[in-house]
């Protein structure tokens, strides 16, 4: 069998056997999707170990009928790009397992129900990556939507089932405009010598500009609500605030990036010249989208609220990345999501730790937690200093390379970005002060600092966070060839040094 | 050039201990001190032997450089993990590794009774990591990890008391100020790869030549804010006094030796840049001359002893930024002093630390006075620096400073006698302020307790004191004879062209400068050194002393300018937030229910009203067909 | 005189419609004659053997087409045996429910209550009419779709509605309201069949012919005057949009829905829709096909309308069946957009959604009739908060139903709209397409409100207990789970098998 269809049955397959458990053995469910988990982790690395980076085509392809009828396949394939977000939700789901060890608990429902939605939650994320066929990748990009929305209305904590709502619907909408896309290109195709679902195929319709246009604002809305770009972002918070920080790390760290990369995969590629048309607007809702959600960040009360607008921030980061066009821009932007996978994760993680200690989520009810318990604190103070992007961590890397590769086509959006970087200082050392810093407030003097299986946990997000800092190469070397092609294929290379240089 | 693969392990070291330090916790509490000490003192003597084989070597491949790794490479954006070692970094590495090493022996006595020591020494080692990287990188974005690197470690030590809430909002004051300097950096840094396609120093200054006057004034620019920043220059000064809150030790290293002199080392390292854009050089020199200064005037009004140093140091860096501004000339005497201010200013930080000490933590000098009856090391110590800020030879400070002092008014026409004059009445107020803290501290009537008087610290304090103290003597002299230093300096810059017409003899400037010391130091003895000094800050002040007092309203104009409004657009874009953008998902939702409901009242229950509606609609189908085919 | 010709019928192509009068009128006798004791058992026996029969003969003949199978009145061909085939499985677990007599009035012909009535429950005798009926009905439902003239096509509407008129009455609790939309459902039906017949007469008059070729050839022709054709297709489409219930020939539903025994609801709502869009398929695909510039636009117009108002109605209903009914009024908006496609694609892709909605919606109810009191059903939406805690599974297969309904993916309403908007949107009816896409989300919004109604809310007090299901309950709902995942997993089958043998003879 294929490494994909391999890495996203192994996850099912684990769903399977604890659905066969009794409900009574509910520790039992936890460590057969820790394993479940681990496994699978192992599988996709080894898998990336097979990847030919130089080769930018599709690798390790795989295609079936599945629907004959509308020329409908079961086609996945991956490239740079796809591999690394595969790898990196592969990485994050044990670890979220781990670390939300006894989240399930307050749920309304069994804890075997939570993990069997975990599981279901992996092997859809790894699909949606994965495909190759636009229909395919669209059931994927819906039927994820109901274990989260599950995860979230049922797992997590306050309002939860009003955010769950919420969240279903915007994501609900933006996906039907993207199947009234979908089935223009497979009318469209069906009129161009058969119907099919095959991206490649699809890059070829021929179609009016307006038409291209309709269809690119489809997918792109529906893309742009998951991502969450300004100003369809107003769900996010409410989700992360419910949700519980395992279910907001896959949130935040893995399915909205199934929005930006469906930017590159499926806007870029299917509707060049409409990317090319929109793209003006598109970097403006980028850039506001970084300044918007930092300042919602800096005026946030609430932790969880505040962490899922860092994200609208670096969203916006990541499809100025994408739209700016250039190798640095679209490199950049690829690493930024897999280095905000991991970077969200440990805020969320530690955050979640420090909450449930606490009992609140409100940051003014923290205060002086470096002295109470050290370890938690510098995980969270490590988290923040990756999320301003201090160099030396990943998100550095990242980040200056979606700001220099669009500087060099975009000036102007390139500096009024940068001035997130200020704003990302206060974003995060407004809450590490309040809630880390000051005198011991009442209520957190005697809080318990991370055990063993915390530590644990988080251990290896903070230790990618570093490495990827000092050493990106790994990630790079995958990412450049595929980024480096989408350019290429948007028709588009490097703007030269203005003058002299070398 | 040459390659030498020893060069990363004087920033491995450090960085080691720090880590280790920090991850093995308590468990290091006993030993962390001494083995953080070892690392800094281990990355000194390699600097030594850098250094040492250096001077072994003909002034053309002095520099060795090595590459550790491909950091970043993307298309034609590449960039090296590597390290550069040419005369320039090497007089950094020295004093960094040097002074920070004598620091870490003082804070093994002064962090005695800190629980927290060895988090602090971890944080020490961090810095000087951190601030060698800044010193070592061979590209702007190297530099730039550094440069961040020690933003953090300064960020950590200032807050290190941050359990007082007043300590971490300066810390915090610290970092965003740093990093508003940080995005110029960054700026200069994509400008540079945009218009030259490449950030190494080397690759760089070779296109330099080739690049358009605006892309250099920009970049000119840009790496001037980020030295604003960083050097807490004028506008971006005012976190530095706040910054005091941090250990002595760290206001001695960090805030006084060597970070805050991180912006005169950039714009040194780019003289490629600044010499090729004179409007960026203007703008230099006028930053300088502004922040000496204003630097100057705010130490003049301090009650705070270190407050009173900070505002020293802001000023002294004034010094050597207007320096860096004046060109090929000025590079080399801004190092030297550079330099001599590392002693010096060092060595007096250390001696208010041991002052602090001696007096349970007090600050106030109004709470001071006679104190070299009982602390006489530290006030011959502290006497020793005052002479050399002071420019009184042959302590250091005369050479040094003396010689930024003629070159500004050598540097041509009326700009030249004004920046000059500038520098002249700063030496006049340094002489009136540092006066001041000598009178104010150690001689004049005991103003506390004279039952539990000052003691004198131990030795451990005392003896880096000392070494300090000695370099604020000799420092001066040994680098200015023979210019030692400005030929050691001089392959990195363009061949040393003269400065502007000698309008006046050197020996006549060096005369002014000492007499305007001398005037001012004068007029501090007036104010001060005669009566009984009150032992709280006089209120019935003119309004001048007041702004001083103020610092000059720098914090005033931040808080109503950037602050406030900053705070304002906060809370009006979270509003907005929830009221336009969110209420409008929420307006489409609650129409789409109403509409609904008023739908539905359609449906009355009476079968007259629905064979109404089935009449009705046939009417309008038959309506529709006439319009349809009509 | 002329001599009388003798009419030539092929059985084996009638064998289905056969079949099911006769289980009928043998369900009439067993009311008539057999013991009480065993008439029950006898009447469900009867039935489900019959359209088990019934189907069996549907698939020996899946292959044959014929035009003259009774005289030309009646076209036999794929489409015609394919609604005949769903209508057959769907009246088949319709029947499973309906077998729980529990649901119907003891003496439906007593008044409400009446001594007599509480006479017959004391004597707990059970009349069971309901089969026969329902078999009655269903013969009527399988002659609809393949009338070929305007008589047989009338005569079929009239004998698949008057037994529902009747069914519609027979609910054992809220009597009254159950007579009521009986009532109302009889008059607007009559109504409606009026304009029918209108039509009939107009289109007659237009082509001088009652057969569908005949007025099929009349307006290729275009011969005639077209302002009878116009009033022609206008009335009888009338007739044929009341029994879908489009918008505005809508109002009965709601009310028929609620008040009929949930079984009966769950019979019409699916088999029904199928029947009456079958007629409407081969009317406007064969019929009126070359006429569709008059045509289109207006059903275009009502199908939109139909879909958005459906839609934002069944938001604000607080009743199950009432809001099912919404959404039965929304889908039948979605299915015009099958007729509005007219073309291959779009007959296929009507095909599966009839077969692909009535199984679900047949399995919605069949949940629905399982969620009591002590007063019976409970279709108060607020008090089925919590249902997911108490009957996990009962509350599942709900809830797949509402994914169908909603068109989520891996379910087979999802298939079901993406190839009829598809077929819509290649015939150029873009409009459409677009307004079905935001139907479907606002659609969504109170198919979601019900899941999380069940899984997300706590249970009120008054707590209503799920009966435990009969086997015949459990096997329509399981049956219809399957279905509805199957559907949307693996639909291929279906499709293929739907496309290779949908083609409209003429």
């Amino acid at each position: 069998m294929n490494y994909l269809t391999l890495i996203m049955a192994i996850p099912l397959l684990g769903a399977a056997l604890i659905a066969m458990l009794p409900q009574s053995k509910s520790l039992l469910a936890k460590q057969f999707a820790l394993v479940t988990t681990l496994i699978a982790a192992v599988a996709t690395i080894f898998m990336t170990t097979k990847f030919e980076r130089s080769n930018t085509a599709l690798q390790f392809v795989e295609s079936y009928d599945w629907i004959k009828a509308f020329g409908i396949k079961y086609a996945v394939g991956v490239d740079g790009i796809a591999l690394v977000l595969i790898l990196m939700t592969a990485l994050l789901t044990p670890i979220v397992v781990l670390a939300g060890w006894n989240e399930s608990e307050g749920g309304r429902w069994s804890t075997k129900t939570f993990y069997i939605l975990i599981l279901v939650l992996q092997t859809m994320s790894f699909g949606v990556f994965a495909a190759t066929d636009v229909f395919l990748f669209y059931v994927f990009f819906e039927a994820m939507l109901v274990p989260v929305y599950f995860l979230i209305g049922g797992y997590g904590s306050g309002e939860r089932s009003a955010a769950a709502v919420k969240f279903l619907l915007y994501s609900l909408f933006g996906g039907l405009l993207m199947l009234a896309s979908i089935i223009a290109l497979y009318v469209l195709s069906g009129e161009q010598g058969g119907h099919t679902f095959d991206i490649a195929a699809l890059s070829q319709l021929e179609m009016s500009s307006t038409t291209q246009n309709m269809l690119f604002l489809g997918f792109f809305i529906a893309f742009a609500i998951k991502a969450p770009l300004f100003p369809f972002h107003t769900w996010l918070p409410d989700a992360a605030k419910s949700a519980t920080p395992g279910t907001s790390v896959l949130l935040l760290g893995v399915l909205d990036k199934v929005g930006t990369f469906g930017m590159i995969r499926y806007c870029l590629t299917l509707f060049p010249e409409a990317s090319k048309t929109f793209t003006p607007v598109i970097i403006t809702l980028s850039v506001i989208s970084i300044l918007y959600g930092a300042f919602l960040a800096i005026g946030a009360k609430d932790i969880k609220r505040l962490i899922a607008y860092t994200s609208i921030s670096h969203f916006g980061f990541i499809t100025l990345g994408i739209f700016a066009m250039t190798t640095q821009a679209q490199s950049g932007a690829t690493l930024y999501m897999f280095n905000h996978g991991f970077s969200t994760a440990a805020l969320f993680l530690v955050a979640g730790w420090m909450i449930s200690r606490r009992g609140s989520s409100t940051i003014a009810d923290f205060g002086g937690l470096q002295r109470v318990t050290p370890v938690m604190a510098w995980s969270f103070f490590i988290a923040g200093m990756s999320s301003l992007a201090l160099p030396g961590l990943s998100s550095f890397v990242s980040e200056f390379l979606v700001l220099v590769g669009t500087f060099t086509r975009y000036p102007v959006a390139a500096v009024i970005a940068t001035f997130g970087i200020v704003l990302a200082a206060l974003y995060i050392l407004i809450p590490v002060q309040r809630a880390l810093h000051g005198p011991t407030e009442p209520g957190n003097e005697n809080l318990k600092d991370l055990n063993l299986r915390e530590k644990i946990a988080i251990a290896p997000v903070i230790a990618v966070i570093v490495v990827l800092g000092f050493y990106p190469a790994p990630a790079l070397n995958i990412i450049n060839p595929a980024a480096a092609q989408v350019v290429s294929q948007m028709g588009f290379t490097d703007p030269l040094p203005t003058h002299g240089g070398k | 050039m040459l390659v030498n693969n020893g060069l990363v392990y004087l920033i491995a070291l450090p960085l080691f201990g720090s880590a280790l330090l920090l991850l093995a916790g308590r468990r290091a509490d006993r030993w962390g001190h001494l083995f953080a000490t070892a690392m800094s003192a281990m990355s000194f003597v390699l600097g030594a032997v850098q250094f040492y084989e250096m001077l072994g070597r003909d002034a053309e491949n002095r520099a060795v450089t090595q590459k550790l790794f491909t950091w970043i490479s993307v298309g034609s954006f590449n960039v090296d993990a590597g390290l550069l070692l040419d005369q320039l970094s090497i007089c950094f590495v020295l004093l960094i590794t040097g002074v920070g090493t004598l620091i870490h022996i003082y804070s093994i006595a002064y962090m005695d009774h800190d629980k927290d020591r060895r988090r602090f020494f971890a944080y020490l080692n961090l810095f000087i990591a951190a601030m060698l990287l800044l010193v070592m990188g061979d590209s702007y974005l190297n530099l730039y990890v550094g440069w961040e690197g020690v933003g953090l470690a300064s960020y950590l030590l200032i807050g290190f008391w941050n359990q007082k809430p007043a300590y971490a909002t300066a810390s915090k004051k610290a970092f965003i100020a740093n990093r508003v300097g940080d995005m110029g950096l960054s700026f200069a840094i994509m400008i540079a790869f945009a218009t030259m396609g490449t950030v190494s120093f080397i690759g760089v200054q070779e296109a330099a030549e080739g690049s358009s006057q605006g892309a250099l004034t920009a970049i000119g620019l840009m790496l001037l804010l980020a030295a604003t920043g960083k050097s807490a220059q004028f506008p971006l000064q005012a976190w530095l006094g706040d910054a005091m809150a941090g250990p002595t030790p760290v206001s001695a290293l960090i805030h006084a030796a060597t970070m805050v002199t991180a912006g005169v080392y950039l714009i040194t390292r780019s003289n490629f840049i600044f010499d090729a854009a004179p409007t960026a050089q203007l703008l230099v020199v006028i930053v300088g001359a502004i922040t000496l200064l204003f630097g100057a005037i705010i130490g003049t009004a301090k009650d705070d002893i270190k407050k009173a140093l900070a505002a020293s140091t802001m000023s002294q860096i004034g010094y050597m930024v207007l320096a860096t501004g004046l060109g090929p000339v000025g590079y080399a005497f801004a190092i030297m002093h550079l330099l001599t201010h590392g002693f010096f200013k060092a060595g007096m930080f250390l001696g208010a630390g041991s002052v602090m000490h001696g007096t349970g933590d007090e600050v106030n000098m109004r709470k001071f006075g006679g104190i070299r009856h009982f602390m006489p090391v530290t006030f011959a110590t502290f006497g020793l620096g005052y002479l050399a800020i002071l420019g009184v030879p042959p302590f250091a400070g005369f050479y040094s400073k003396d010689k930024i002092i003629e070159t500004a008014f050598y540097s041509g026409g009326i700009k030249g006698i004004l920046i000059g004059s500038i520098a002249l009445f700063g030496a006049a107020l340094t002489a009136f302020y540092m006066t001041r803290v000598m009178i104010l501290t150690f001689a004049g009537t005991p103003r506390y307790d004279i039952n539990n008087p000052p003691h004198e610290s131990s030795f451990l304090m005392l003896l880096p004191m000392g070494i300090l103290a000695i370099g604020s003597v000799t420092s001066g002299f040994l680098l200015a004879r023979g210019e030692a230093l400005v030929h050691w300096l001089e392959p990195l810059f363009h061949a040393h062209e003269g400065h502007g017409p000698e309008i006046l003899p050197p020996v006549v400037i060096s005369l002014m400068a000492l007499t305007v010391v001398i005037i001012g130091a004068s007029f501090a003895w007036f104010k001060y050194g005669r009566g009984p000094v009150a032992d709280t800050a006089p209120t019935n002040v003119s309004i001048f002393t007041r702004i001083a007092r103020r610092d000059l309203l720098q914090d005033d104009f931040n808080e109503s300018v950037f602050m406030r409004p900053g705070q304002a657009l906060t809370r009006l874009i979270v509003k907005t937030d929830d009221v336009v953008v969110d209420g409008t998902v929420r307006g489409v939702a609650a129409a789409t229910l109403g509409s609904g409901a008023a739908l539905r009242s359609s449906q009355t229950g009476f079968v007259r009203s629905y064979a109404a509606l089935i009449v009705i609609g046939a009417i309008a189908l038959i309506a529709a067909i006439w319009a349809v085919t009509l | 005189m002329s001599e009388f010709i003798s009419p030539t019928l092929s059985y084996s192509l009638l064998s289905p419609i056969l079949v099911v009068f006769a289980g009928a009128i043998i369900g009439v006798l067993i009311e008539a004659f057999a013991s009480k004791s065993i008439r029950p058992i006898a009447q469900v026996s009867v039935s489900i053997g019959t359209l088990v029969l019934a189907l069996v003969q549907v698939w020996r003949i899946r292959s044959s087409s014929s035009t003259t199978a009774a005289m030309g009145s009646v076209i036999i061909d794929g489409p015609g045996l394919l609604l005949q085939g769903s209508i057959l499985i769907i009246s088949i677990i319709a029947v499973f429910l309906i077998a729980d007599t529990e649901n119907f009035a003891a003496a439906p012909a007593a008044i409400p209550g009446s001594p007599e009535e509480r006479e017959s429950i004391a004597r707990g005798q059970q009349v069971t009419e309901v089969f026969p009926l329902t078999l009655f009905a269903v013969a009527g439902m399988l002659i609809f779709p393949i009338a070929s003239d305007l008589i047989t096509l009338f005569v079929a509407l009239e004998v698949l509605s008057l037994p529902l008129y009747l069914m519609a009455g027979l609910s054992r609790r809220r009597r009254l309201l159950s007579q009521e939309s009986a009532l109302k459902y009889f008059l607007l039906g009559a109504f409606s069949s009026a304009f029918f017949l209108f039509g009939a007469a107009y289109l007659y008059g237009y082509s001088g012919s009652i057969s569908f070729a005949g007025i099929r050839d009349a307006v290729v022709g275009g011969t005639g005057n077209d302002v009878f054709l116009l009033i022609g297709i206008a009335f009888l489409s009338i007739g044929l949009l009341f029994k879908v219930g489009a918008v505005p020939f809508h109002a009965w539903t709601p009310d028929v829905y609620q008040g009929a025994p949930t079984p009966v609801t769950a019979f019409m709502a699916a088999a029904t829709k199928v029947a009456a869009f079958g007629a409407m398929l081969r009317i406007y695909y064969t019929v009126f096909a070359n006429a569709e510039w008059s045509w289109r636009p207006l059903i275009t117009g009502i199908a939109i309308i139909t879909m958005v108002f459906g839609s934002l109605v069944a938001i604000s209903q607080r009743d199950v069946k009432r809001m099912l009914a919404y959404s039965s009024i929304a889908h039948a908006g979605f299915l015009l957009t099958g007729v509005i496609a007219l073309n291959k694609a779009g007959l296929d892709a009507s095909i599966y959604y009839l077969f692909a909605y009535g199984i679900a919606s047949v399995g919605a109810f069949a949940v629905v009739t399982l969620v009591r009191d002590s007063a019976g059903e409970v279709t108060d939406l607020n008090r089925w908060a919590g249902l997911g805690k108490r009957s996990p599974w009962v509350a599942t297969s709900f809830a797949t139903f509402l994914l169908a309904f909603a068109g989520i993916p891996l379910t087979s309403g999802f298939i079901g709209k993406f190839s009829i908007f598809s077929a819509a949107y290649e015939s150029g009816a873009t409009a459409v397409v677009i307004a079905g896409v935001l139907s479907s989300a606002i659609a969504a919004f109170f198919y979601i409100r019900v899941i999380v109604l069940m899984f997300f809310s706590d249970p009120l007090e008054d707590a209503t207990s799920v009966l435990i299901p009969s086997i015949l309950t459990r096997i329509t709902v399981l049956f219809s789970v399957v279905v509805t995942i199957f559907l949307g997993v693996f639909p291929s089958p279906l499709l293929d098998f739907i496309s290779n043998i949908a083609i409209f003879i003429r």
